[in-house]
């Protein structure tokens, strides 16, 4: 028990140590050597950040920014992930819609979101909805696999258990495989998040008018130095907070796989 | 009156074989079995090794068809699983997801029986496997004889006519082995029901049987047929229980070498 927070107390130093050392190693680089002239110091951007928290870039300020990035990626997430989860336990419990999507799913799955963003702006113009399209599309591939192998690899006698206390097919389906497969459901929501939250991205540098991918874009036509920076570090507190939000939600989820005590 | 008594029939194997066809070849494990069980019989299949003994319970429990002869539940051909034959397992096999008291009102959740009745109803079946304050542990946090507890109390729960248990205390360490003998014991002996039982220990066998049907190895077969009368529960070390060990020990000594 001592020993243990001890250890704790000894990582959590050493995690604010990392990041100290490496705003350190940035300050000195941009002070000392030619890399001043192509990057602002850290002072400078968490300055500018602050300026950008409080004051506004573009039409609002940066929260609102992550905000906007935020709604767009929880939305087509969602979408995503629910056809995802839903055709991969079909796959995964019924040869025959593996027989059917499969092939099919195979072939989508390796494509990049990004490669679709011309035919999202043909087919749904600039609004959201392309927007909104490459992110499911992100989160669907992502998700689809790991929810079929968590239906095909449900234990055989478990199954057996429920069909001799009296389950019938859909029983068995709801109650026995979308259980035992959550584990592995997780597994892949959580690869779908960050995926996700890194299609929002590009999806807003093509065409948008706030969002974080816009910030960035836009920091690039100002040739504004501090603003793409500042969309950056927002970029990955956004995913780092997104996943570990995944995480705890894995946690109590999946309370019953892991040993107590 | 002769209906009623058929209706009572409990399980009938009637030459009932399994041979499996695998890309090398068949393999026969089961080979023209016949018995029939009696109401509120303690039945112990009881044989060596590996092989037939799973075959035949999963076959009367419906899990797998027989390819020869036929097996009867309560007089008709049993075709699929059904709550009125409860199974064991020996892998335990319990919903991990669940909690003690999900896992043991599980049968009745999909019948549609409603929370209190099932939640009472399931109560009384985990005090009686000897859980009570364990209801809402999950799987992973119980031992393994507490996790074969709560696999008795889900098939018991059930309300089921015949009771198959398949090597249930394979699994465990000799000691809590011993300890799950008698608890079963007790259990049964408050809650009749007809169970059909499996196991490759002798011990175990003979403290529990009413009557033991020793097994051939591959393909199963029956070699012969014993009424155990002995007064329970059994004394591990009396005369009568060590000359029985012997002698059931000594024809399959003798089976295993022609």
């Amino acid at each position: 028990m001592k020993e243990e927070s001890k250890e704790n107390l000894v990582c959590g130093l050493c995690a604010i140590t990392s990041v100290f050392a490496f705003l350190l190693v940035w300050y000195l680089g941009c002070t000392f050597t030619a890399l001043g002239k192509l990057l602002p110091d850290p002072i400078t951007v968490l300055i500018g950040m602050w300026g950008y928290i409080v004051g506004t870039v573009g039409k609002c300020s940066l929260l609102m920014h992550a905000l906007h990035s935020l709604q767009r990626v929880l939305i087509g997430f969602l979408i995503g992930s629910a056809l995802g989860i839903s055709l991969g336990l079909l796959m995964g419990r019924y040869r025959l819609a593996r027989a059917i999507f499969n092939p099919i799913f195979r072939v989508i799955r390796p494509i990049p979101p990004i490669a679709w963003i011309p035919i999202s702006i043909i087919w749904f113009g600039l609004g959201e909805t392309p927007k909104i399209f490459l992110i499911a599309l992100a989160a669907f591939a992502n998700t689809t696999l790991n929810a079929m192998t968590g239906a095909e690899s449900v234990d055989k006698t478990v199954i057996n258990a429920a069909k001799m206390l009296g389950a019938n097919e859909f029983q068995i389906f709801t109650t026995v495989v979308i259980p035992s497969a959550v584990p592995s459901i997780f597994a892949g929501l959580q690869v779908g998040i960050s995926c996700a939250w890194a299609s929002v991205v590009a999806a807003e540098m093509v065409k948008a008018s706030n969002g974080l991918g816009w910030i960035i874009q836009a920091g690039m036509d100002n040739n504004n130095m501090t603003q793409i920076i500042s969309g950056i570090i927002m970029i990955g507190l956004g995913g780092f907070i997104l996943t570990y939000i995944m995480r705890t939600i894995e946690g109590v989820a999946c309370r019953w796989n892991r040993s107590g005590r | 009156m002769e209906q009623e008594r058929k209706m009572k029939a409990g399980i009938e194997c009637i030459n009932a074989g399994k041979v499996f066809v695998t890309p090398e070849g068949e393999h026969e494990v089961v080979r023209n079995l016949s018995f029939a069980t009696k109401e509120n019989e303690f039945l112990v299949l009881f044989g060596p090794g590996q092989c037939g003994k799973t075959t035949i319970i999963n076959m009367i429990a419906g899990f797998e068809d027989v390819t020869s002869g036929r097996i009867l539940a309560d007089g008709k051909k049993v075709e699929k699983p059904e709550p009125s034959r409860g199974v064991v397992f020996q892998n335990i096999a319990l919903f991990p997801w669940m909690t003690t008291m999900g896992n043991v009102e599980y049968g009745l959740k999909i019948r549609g029986v409603k929370k209190e009745q099932r939640r009472a109803e399931a109560q009384k079946y985990i005090d009686l496997v000897g859980l009570s304050g364990f209801e809402n542990s999950f799987p992973v946090q119980l031992s393994g004889g507490m996790k074969q507890r709560v696999g008795i109390a889900r098939a018991y729960c059930n309300e089921p006519e015949v009771m198959l248990m398949d090597e249930p205390f394979g699994a465990l360490d000799a000691q809590t082995r011993y300890l799950m003998q008698e608890e079963l014991q007790r259990i049964w002996s408050a809650e009749k029901r007809t169970v059909i039982f499996v196991t490759n220990n002798i011990e175990e066998a003979l403290y529990l049987a009413d009557r033991i049907i020793v097994l051939t190895n591959c393909p199963a077969t029956i070699k012969k047929e014993y009424v155990i009368d002995l007064p329970r529960p059994r004394n591990l070390v009396s005369e009568e229980f060590l000359a029985l060990r012997r002698e059931i020990t000594g024809i399959l000594d003798s089976s295993q070498e022609d």
